[in-house]
Parts: structure tokens; C-alpha cells; sequence
């Protein structure tokens, strides 16, 4: 070869081998120190492990609810808001149970009340109330639902007859009401409980644009260049993970955002190609629309988030981080105040964390006064996961009257 | 280290041994798995939009496994609850995926369900997303100058619709977006469901950078 | 974690231990050793005492260990299946490179190319992985094997006539599957693509390269196995059964299957490629520079520990995934006690080189293949880092991950097996490369075009990971922020692919523009 007048190259006959030498005690040293490593790391992971599963453990906890609360702690955080601690309820505006008529007719009752909701107008204690309760199917469980019946009649409802309910009662009567919507106010109570006083009539379905042909076209079929509402947000607005459910949200909020998508001002690809296809009247209907919509909760704590935390936050904030209460706001049992606070109730875990999320980091910032960067930017990881699921846990907004919406939308004009 | 026959029957020892532990103890503990009362076997037209999933090889861009809240932010991405062994019980190719290039898809019909959406994504993924890298599939289309009977037309902003007639999808395209909608595990997972629990720290996850900066 | 199952774990860490520290004291205490009379069983009958006087620097003891393979007509029966598997590997090569150099410009012009299926990423991501991996990098070191095992037995090649018939199937069935795969026919896990009914060909064909290997070993003409012998040996029993029982259609399904694909994919890697490179490195590295490797301990150490230690890494791919916790953390552990073989490989190759730097501008074989096995180290290291759970959950799903597969499969095993052929195919054909600058340029060209493949992977990949970690920004800023990463990869991958055609412009240059060699001529047959 070439090479071989190279008195450093070796000639081929070279066979390669192996010295004898000892493994080197660095080399020893270094083993030792991984195994002790190993043995560690398996001791950790046994820890993370015993950890996670406590965590999930206490999830499917929270789902199933093996041990409910005592009734009066489930009435405090579900009902008083409204009906108030003492259950005299709000002049005009939420019915009193104290005294009430329908309190009397039995636990069985105020369960199937919690069940399917009421959504017109109501006549007790000798004053009429246009009725708007939300139905608490999703955001209870069969025994919490019977123990705040049991609760309720026996603290308010005159007489011995404050008979308990059973879980198992609730399970049946979850099983006879599924296809029901709301009670249709006090007329289809009385036909119920016939010791109520005579009801109001229920007002005749007023011209809602449920019934406008483009609307429904909007919502269900879509345009040449762009999808139907309905195919990503569903047939009721219900949504689902980050798809947020429109049912219920003030029908100013809803098409602001649509305009806000339309001008960028608020980020989303794909309702930015919808919005730029609307004009200003359509987006108006669509509000409208949706804020009309009814439908029971879809949602539920999937981030996993400390639910107590949540609520803590949900309903007094944390003043130590400057973060106030949501539903200061959002307004009670974060049912959303129109034209500006959107509901936050049975809304989306997922959706809820993820706009926190880009409030946060300045992905999102279309909020009138610029509150939501601050609150959001002031929330830990484990914060805005567990205020999310608490709201998504909660009774899902009642809609608002058409009528209402449409006034309300045409002052916002 | 001189004779060839202890060599080569101890170097397939400790390969048999690496295959009990990584192959038959697993594959014994998940078999004896159930498969979750919330998850259906695919129909045929999903099971087709499968195998046209799998010979497009979406699976090199996209994950099929949501991590948990301790890891990492997959619940606020939308992309589910994360997932357990038992969720993949009729998945075969399994697509479980190494690469986000793109999103995770496991639960892309949870917050996705829309078939016109999908198909306007196929054909031309820049005509939602600007900034998508992810390929374009105009082959899974045909461009008519009609919609004929039966046709599924492709919803697409002026800016990428053809200057005339229309886009329709072709029965794969069909097919595919049967298979992404039918794409949601979000049902309860079951509650001893196996999964990687390595990451549970009393803690709560490390903080983000952003988190960290304040 | 069942109590059984936690104790599996617990008894598979003690296992690899025990045998660990078995290993290491059967060492210390020469319970494994070699002792002179079989380093002296080395020689060839009537090679003993034969004194090569041309004037290398080998003292008494190395004088001894002289065997001249192309005296011994060695090589002349294994050169002409060598020329064969190195050229179609070659074939392989450039595809293979083609084909990954579209489907990365694919992901930052993803218009491009998009009127046909058989162009789309998904595709061409494919191609380019089965090309390179059971094209180019398999028969590359199945070449290598079969022209280094006959000169360590010191017998040749037996059954050399079964290889070429091995060699030809396995070219049909590469060929049928990137058909099969460019056509949509596909297994469709990662590493597994070609459907099953090609891959029994390629079983096939792997029965033909196996049977004369194992003829030729036991027929060896030596008493000690050098260690390259102990590699090659182990990869090609391996290797055979990863294959089979990973491709058994039918068997496996959901998560099962993802843990019998990262067994499968991670020991191809571990207990094929690897082998091949390191066996090839401990032959060539040593016979190059003509001076002996430092320690035969160590190699036992480096080569035991790897197949305890890298057989039950591969579930480190589902990290936080569907699968038991008591899996993956096998996987996270034994991935971190990689670090004892590869220093171990380290001390052996490394040491070897580093008193030897005058050789590297001697050789430029030796040039590729020390830059290959630093590369093994650093893949090592870096792999055993990234199963970290903490390291690993901002690597796992983002590009970094692909940087550090192409570290190991590319930067390491196959730049060894470009100074393998440039060592091998001179001395196999009797003739020397025509154009020797364009040697050193291939050498700079994949260097130099895969250090910006794999800072830009790695940059890019560990902000895309951290981005998608972040709850507070959006995904679309995972992907926008990877794009000029992307382009560079390219620019990388350009580099790379280029030097290639000089690689296949090299090997055409030996075939037809050489002159023949007037010294030393191969032995004729």
C-alpha cells in the first residue's frame, strides 16, 4: 500500500487486541454511585406514585360523592346566594322557602324543583315572581340532592311531615324527569301540588329569533365559506373541553366577541374566518339566539384542581395575591351580569383554565376595563385549574327571557 | 470470553429477561383489563378513516396520549383527561405517537366535533391557521364544477376556494373525518386506570417561567 | 402499584445489579480473563515469530500479534458480498437522504410537493427512516461484520455465496417496502412500517446473512474471541428475534403494542446498530493506529453492561404515557445506568485515540470513525439525561428528540460506517480512491452539515418544549417559533445529503476511474 513507506503507518498484518488492565476504580466508584442513584429514584417514584393515586383517588371521590355534606353546608354554598341564609328569599325577585307553599308539599318535590329547575313565573306566599331557578342535576349528586331536600323541608316547611328523602329516591326520580326540561312556572307545579294558590299564566312564546329561517341557517347549516355554529358548539350551545358553551351567556357579551374576532382584537383562527362572514345584524341575532338557549350542564372538574380552593376564590377571592371574588362580578352564582360579565357557571373547565391562561400571558385582552390580565396574571397554574373546575361544577346559567335579551341588546345599540 | 456458545446463550438470557419485563408482564397486566364502559369499537367508516389516518401517517406530527395536570398543560389545551391503557383497548395499529408537531388528537372531537371543519382543515390547513405547518391534502378532494347529489361540499374562505366550482370531499376525506370525530375519550376514566403516575408531588407541577419571573 | 408488580420492578433493578456487581468481581478477581496462551492462539499457524519489520512502533508483545489477512487470502472471498452489500447500501444512502431532506424542507414549505400522497411528510418521513435504517445503516454494518469476523477467526467467510443471495433478497425487500410504505401499505407503528409479508423476506434474507456468520465462527481458527467478535456475535442473534417477534402480525394491540414498539424500536437501536458501530469501532480504531486497546476488563464491562442495561431502556418513549408507572421507571433507570457501559466503551476507544492524535491526519477512516464513537459517547449521555422524568418532559414530543436520534443513528453509526468502507473497499478491491480530497470533503460536508442539524434540533426543540409546558402561550407559539429552527435543519440536512453524493461519487470513482494498486495487491481468487 501507499502507506506502507510511512514509518508511522502500521502495516496490515497489525491484529488488533485488548491489554490487560484493571477496570479503573473511578470506573467502580461511578457504578456504585448509579446503583445508589437507581435505588433512590425508584424509592421517589414510589412516592409521586402513592401521591397521584391519592389524587385521583380524591377525584372520583369528589365525583361520586361518597360522603356528601350535611345539608345545611350544602344549602349555603348552593341556594343561599339567592334564597338567602335565613330562606326568606329576595323581594320580587327569588321566592322565599320560609312560608312557601311548594316548601310544604314534601321533600319529593323540592328534589324533582332541583332536578329540572323552573323557568316562569311563580306564585307564592302571596307574591308572583318570574321564576328562573337552574337546574341542579348536574351539579349535585343523588344523595346531596336528597339531603338538601330533606334539609329544606324540614327547616322551613310547617309541620312534623318534613319526611326524609333517600338517594335512592332522588336515582329514580333522576331516571322519571331526564326528558324533561324545566317546570313550566307555578302552572305545571299546581298540577303537582294542588294545595297551591291559583298561578299566573305562563306568557304566550314571545317571537324569539329561534324562529328566524337565517338564524337557524346560521346555526345549523353554515355558509358556503364556513361552518354551522352548531357543528363545534352543538346543537344547544353546550360546547365541550375548550369549545365554550354559549347557552345562557348575555347576548351583548357574545357578539362583541364575534366582532372581536372578526377585527382580531380577540384571537381565534377559526372564529375569525365565521365572524369575518357575518354582518353586524346576524352577529346581533346570534346573540341573541344563544343567550335564549336552555340545556342542561355538559361539564365537570376534569383539570383536577382543589375544588375548595376554587370556591374560595369563586366566592371570596384571595386577597393575599389581590385576586377578588369572581362572582363580584360575574355576578351571583356566577351566572354572568349583561351586557359585559359573561356566566362562568357549568362553563367548560378546560375553557375557563385556557382563557385564564391567555388573559395571563396577553394572548387574550378584549376586556372592557383590562381586569381579567391582572386576576388571571395574579392566579397560580394550580389556581386558575382549580377556580375552573369549581365553576364548571356549578348549575348552568338560566336563560334569559327573549324579550328581556332583546331589550337589553338594544340598549346596548 | 472465549467460547461462542455461553456467549450467545447469555446475551439471549438477558434479552429474553428485557422482553418479560417490557413485553409479556405488560402486555399480561393490560389484557386483563377491561375495556371502559364509555369507549365503542369503531364502525367501518371510522375504522376506514383509520387506516387512511395511519397510511398518511399523521401519526409522526400528532400524539395520541394527553399527559396529566402534574406534567404538563394538556387539560387547558383542550386535548382531554389524561389518558389510561385501557382507553386504547380497540386501537390496533396503536397511534400513540412520540411528536407534537402538531396538537395531541386523542379528544380532538370534544372540542372539534365539526366535520366541515375538519374537511376545510384537510384540504388546506392555511386557510384556518396561517401559521400551520401541517401538509395539505388537496388528493383526498376533487374539484367539481357542480355539487352532484350526495356531494359534501367544502365550506373554504374566498381566498383559497378555486375560482370556480367547488371543492368536494372524496369518500377517504369522508372516511378520515368520521375517524377525528369519533376521536373522544373524555368519558370518566376508569378509576384504578393504568397510566404513568410518576410525575404526583405534593407540591403541585414546578412553576412555569412566567410564573417564576413574578 | 400492585405490590407484585412494584416487586417485578424492584426485582429487575436487583437482577441487573447483581450481575452488575457479579460481572465486576468475576473481573477483578480473573475469573474471566484471558491469559497468554490464548492471546498466543491468535496467530494463524506458522504466523507465530514471523517478524514485521516495517517499521512500526509495536514492541515485543504487540510483535506477536501479527496475522497478515490478505496472506491468508482472507479477504478475497469476503471482498466480493463486502462490495456488494457496501454499494447497495450506498443506493440506500442517497435515497434515503433524498427523501429526508424533502420531508424536512416539507415542514417549513409545507405547500410544497403537496399534490400527491406518496409526497406528503408522512410518507416521506417514513421512507427516509425504513431507507436509511434497513437500507443503508443494516447492510452498511452487515459489510462491516462480514469482512471483520473472518480476519478476527482468521478463517474465511463461509457459505459467502448464501450472503450474496442474502444480500439480493434483502435489497428486493427494502425495495418492496418503501414501495409499500410511498404507497399507503403500511403496519403503521414507528420503526415497524413495512407490512409483515415483506418483512418475513427480510427475515429471510437475514437467515442468509446469519447461518455463514455463525459457520464462520465456529469454524474460527482462534481460541479468543476479540471483542468486536462479542458484539457482532450478540447483534446478529438479537437482532433476529427483536425482528420476528415485534412483526408477528395480529398479536399485539393498544398499548400493549407501544410498549412492544419501543422495546422493539429502541433495541434496534441498542442491540443492532449499536453493536455493529461499536464492534466496528474496537476493530478498526486499534488496527488503524497499530496500538492495542487499553484494557480487556473494561471491554467486558462495556459490553455486559450494555446488553443488561440497554435491553430494558425502550419505554422511556412513553414517558407520562398510558402505560404501568412500574415500566417506564425500569426504562428511566436502566437508561441512566447506560452511563456505565458507554464510559466503559469511552475509556477503551477514546484512550486509544487520544495518545494516538498523530494518526487522525494520517487517516481519514480513522478521521470518521474516533469522530463516530465520540458521537456514541455523547448520544449516551445525552440519552441517559433525557429519560430523566424531569429532562424529559420538556424534550418528549418536541424536535430534540429527533436531534438526538440522528446524533446516535447518523452522527455515530453511520459515520463509522463511512470510515469502515473507506477502510474496507481499497482493501477489498485491490485499488485506491482516485480523488483523496474528496474524502476529507465528505468528512467536512456531514460534520459541518450535522453540527447545524443537530444545535438547531436541539435549540429549537428544548424552547418548543418549554413553550408547550407553558399554559399561558398558545400552541400555534410551539410551532411559529420552531419555523427558522426548521429552515436551518434543512440547510443541515443539505450539507449532509450532499456529502453523501460525494460518498456515492467516491465509491463510483474506486469502481471505474481507479487505477489498480501495484503494491499489495488483494490476493487474487
Amino acid at each position: 500500500m501507499a502507506h506502507k513507506s510511512d514509518p508511522k503507518r502500521p502495516a496490515e498484518i497489525y491484529e488488533p487486541y485488548e491489554e490487560q488492565a484493571g477496570v479503573p476504580l473511578p470506573v467502580i466508584w461511578i457504578a456504585i454511585a448509579l446503583a445508589f442513584w437507581g435505588v433512590l429514584m425508584l424509592y421517589d417514584t414510589g412516592d409521586s406514585v402513592r401521591v397521584s393515586l391519592n389524587d385521583r383517588a380524591e377525584d372520583s371521590e369528589a365525583l361520586a360523592n361518597v360522603t356528601p355534606d350535611e345539608g345545611a353546608s350544602l344549602f349555603e354554598a348552593n341556594c343561599a346566594t339567592c334564597h338567602q341564609p335565613d330562606g326568606e328569599g329576595l323581594r320580587d325577585a327569588v321566592p322565599p322557602l320560609a312560608g312557601s307553599e311548594v316548601v310544604a308539599a314534601g321533600p319529593g318535590i323540592i328534589a324533582r324543583i332541583l332536578l329540572r329547575g323552573i323557568d316562569g313565573p311563580l306564585t307564592v306566599a302571596d307574591a308572583t315572581y318570574d321564576g328562573h331557578m337552574p337546574s341542579f342535576a348536574s351539579a349535585l349528586s343523588d344523595a346531596e340532592i336528597a339531603r338538601l331536600a330533606s334539609y329544606v323541608t324540614t327547616r322551613w316547611a310547617n309541620g312534623p311531615d318534613g319526611a326524609a328523602s333517600s338517594a335512592d329516591d332522588v336515582t329514580d326520580l333522576r331516571g322519571e324527569v331526564a326528558d324533561l326540561g324545566s317546570f313550566a312556572g307555578g302552572m305545571e307545579l299546581a298540577r303537582l301540588i294542588p294545595s297551591l294558590p291559583p298561578q299566573p299564566p305562563m306568557p304566550a312564546p314571545s317571537a324569539a329569533p329561534r324562529d328566524d329561517a337565517d338564524v337557524l341557517q346560521l346555526v345549523f347549516a353554515g355558509r358556503d365559506e364556513v361552518w354551522s355554529c352548531a357543528s363545534c358548539h352543538g346543537d344547544l350551545g353546550q360546547g365541550d373541553e375548550t369549545t365554550p358553551r354559549l347557552a345562557g351567556l348575555p347576548a351583548a357579551y357574545i357578539t362583541k366577541q364575534l366582532h372581536d374576532f372578526r377585527e382580531g382584537t380577540r384571537v381565534n383562527e377559526s372564529m375569525h374566518l365565521v365572524a369575518s362572514g357575518l354582518t353586524k345584524g346576524e352577529m346581533t341575532a346570534l346573540g341573541t339566539y344563544f343567550a335564549t338557549l336552555r340545556v342542561p350542564s355538559n361539564a365537570g372538574a376534569v383539570l383536577s384542581g382543589d375544588l375548595a380552593r376554587g370556591e374560595e376564590l369563586a366566592l371570596q377571592g384571595d386577597w393575599s395575591i389581590g385576586v377578588p371574588a369572581c362572582f363580584t362580578c360575574h355576578g351571583a352564582s356566577g351566572f354572568g351580569v349583561a351586557p359585559g360579565f359573561p356566566g362562568l357557571a357549568a362553563q367548560h373547565a378546560p375553557y375557563t383554565a385556557a382563557q385564564l391562561a391567555n388573559w395571563a400571558g396577553g394572548e387574550r385582552h378584549n376586556d372592557p376595563l383590562g381586569l381579567m390580565a391582572e386576576i388571571s396574571g395574579a392566579l397560580s397554574t394550580q389556581d386558575r385549574r382549580a377556580v375552573a373546575d369549581y365553576l364548571a361544577t356549578r348549575p348552568p346559567v338560566p336563560a334569559v327571557a327573549a324579550t328581556m335579551t332583546r331589550m337589553e341588546t338594544d340598549d346596548d345599540q | 470470553m472465549n467460547r461462542y456458545l455461553p456467549l450467545s446463550i447469555l446475551a439471549l438470557a438477558i434479552l429474553a429477561f428485557a422482553t418479560l419485563m417490557l413485553v409479556i408482564a405488560p402486555g399480561i397486566q393490560i389484557n386483563a383489563r377491561p375495556a371502559p364502559e364509555g369507549l365503542r369499537p369503531y364502525t367501518e367508516a371510522e375504522a376506514r378513516g383509520r387506516e387512511v389516518y395511519v397510511s398518511l401517517g399523521c401519526l409522526y406530527c400528532h400524539s395520541q396520549q394527553p399527559r396529566s395536570g402534574d406534567q404538563a398543560p394538556d387539560g387547558e389545551r383542550g386535548w382531554g383527561r389524561p389518558s389510561v391503557a385501557e382507553d386504547y383497548a380497540y386501537d390496533q395499529p396503536h397511534q400513540l405517537g412520540t411528536m407534537r408537531t402538531g396538537p395531541d388528537l386523542l379528544n380532538v372531537s370534544a372540542r372539534l366535533p365539526s366535520e366541515g371543519w375538519h374537511l376545510t382543515h384537510l384540504y388546506q390547513p392555511r386557510a384556518i391557521f396561517d401559521w400551520s405547518i401541517m401538509p395539505s391534502y388537496p388528493y383526498l378532494f376533487d374539484h367539481k364544477d357542480t355539487a352532484g347529489p350526495g356531494d359534501v361540499v367544502v365550506a373554504l374562505p374566498a381566498a383559497h376556494a378555486p375560482a370556480d366550482g367547488v371543492i368536494v370531499a372524496s369518500q377517504k376525506a369522508l372516511d378520515l373525518t368520521a375517524y377525528l370525530v369519533a376521536l373522544d375519550r373524555t368519558y370518566p376514566a376508569p378509576t384504578n386506570g393504568l397510566r404513568d403516575h410518576g410525575y404526583g408531588s405534593s407540591e403541585g407541577p414546578e412553576p412555569t417561567p412566567a410564573e417564576e419571573a413574578r | 402499584m400492585p405490590i407484585t408488580l412494584g416487586l417485578m420492578l424492584a426485582l429487575s433493578f436487583v437482577v441487573s445489579l447483581a450481575a452488575l456487581a457479579f460481572l465486576i468481581w468475576a473481573i477483578s478477581n480473573r475469573q474471566i480473563t484471558v491469559d497468554q496462551g490464548d492471546a498466543e492462539t491468535i496467530f494463524a499457524d506458522g504466523e507465530q515469530g514471523r517478524i514485521d519489520n516495517q517499521g512500526t512502533e509495536a514492541g515485543d508483545a504487540e510483535r506477536r500479534h501479527v496475522f497478515d489477512p490478505v496472506a491468508a487470502g482472507i479477504d478475497a472471498v469476503s471482498a466480493r458480498p463486502v462490495i456488494i452489500l457496501l454499494g447497495t447500501a450506498t443506493v440506500w444512502l442517497v435515497l434515503g437522504s433524498i427523501f429526508g431532506l424533502v420531508a424536512s424542507m416539507k415542514l417549513h414549505l409545507p405547500d410544497w410537493l403537496n399534490q400527491s400522497a406518496p409526497l406528503t411528510f408522512g410518507r416521506m418521513r417514513t421512507l427516509h427512516l425504513n431507507l436509511v435504517i434497513y437500507g443503508w445503516l443494516s447492510l452498511s454494518g452487515l459489510a462491516s461484520v462480514m469482512w471483520i469476523i473472518p480476519r478476527i477467526f482468521h478463517v474465511p467467510l463461509k457459505s459467502p455465496r448464501l450472503v450474496l443471495i442474502g444480500a439480493v433478497l434483502w435489497n428486493i425487500a427494502v425495495a418492496l417496502g418503501g414501495l409499500a410504505i410511498a404507497s399507503g401499505w403500511t403496519d403503521g407503528e414507528e420503526w415497524l412500517e413495512i407490512p409483515w409479508q415483506i418483512d418475513m423476506l427480510l427475515a429471510a434474507a437475514g437467515a442468509c446473512f446469519i447461518a455463514p456468520l455463525v459457520r464462520t465462527a465456529r469454524a474460527r481458527d482462534v481460541h479468543h474471541i476479540y471483542v468486536s467478535g462479542w458484539y457482532f456475535l450478540a447483534a446478529i442473534l438479537w437482532f433476529p428475534v427483536l425482528f420476528i417477534v415485534a412483526n408477528i402480525p395480529g398479536l399485539y394491540s393498544g398499548v400493549e403494542e407501544a410498549t412492544v414498539n419501543w422495546w422493539f424500536a429502541h433495541n434496534v437501536l441498542g442491540l443492532w446498530l449499536t453493536p455493529l458501530g461499536v464492534g466496528t469501532a474496537y476493530y478498526l480504531i486499534p488496527k488503524i493506529i497499530g496500538r492495542p486497546i487499553y484494557s480487556y476488563a473494561v471491554s467486558l464491562l462495556g459490553f455486559w453492561g450494555l446488553a443488561l442495561f440497554y435491553s430494558q431502556v425502550g419505554i422511556h418513549h412513553l414517558i407520562g404515557g398510558p402505560v404501568p408507572t412500574w415500566v417506564v421507571t425500569l426504562s428511566v433507570v436502566h437508561s441512566v445506568m447506560m452511563f456505565l457501559p458507554v464510559i466503559a466503551v469511552a475509556i477503551n476507544q477514546h484512550v486509544t485515540v487520544a495518545q494516538n492524535l498523530w494518526a487522525l491526519k494520517e487517516s481519514v477512516p480513522l478521521r470518521f470513525i474516533s469522530f463516530g464513537a465520540l458521537m456514541y459517547t455523547m448520544a449516551s449521555f445525552q440519552g441517559s439525561i433525557e429519560a430523566l422524568r424531569s429532562v424529559n418532559s420538556i424534550t418528549h414530543f418536541t424536535h430534540y428528540t429527533v436531534a438526538h436520534a440522528h446524533l446516535g443513528a447518523y452522527a455515530f453509526v453511520s459515520i463509522v460506517m463511512f470510515g469502515a468502507a473507506y477502510y474496507i473497499l481499497p482493501r477489498a478491491t485491490g485499488r485506491a480512491f482516485p480523488w483523496p480530497g474528496l474524502l476529507k470533503a465528505h468528512f467536512w460536508l456531514v460534520t459541518i452539515g450535522f453540527a447545524v442539524y443537530f444545535f438547531s434540533l436541539t435549540i429549537g426543540g428544548v424552547l418548543q418544549g418549554l413553550a408547550m409546558l407553558d399554559a399561558t402561550r398558545p400552541f400555534s407559539e410551539s410551532v411559529e417559533l420552531m419555523k427558522p429552527y426548521l429552515e436551518a435543519r434543512s440547510i443541515g440536512g443539505s450539507l449532509m445529503t450532499l456529502g453523501h453524493l460525494v460518498f456515492a461519487v467516491n465509491l463510483l470513482g474506486l469502481a471505474f476511474y481507479a487505477p489498480r494498486h501495484t503494491q499489495a495487491p488483494v490476493a487474487a481468487e
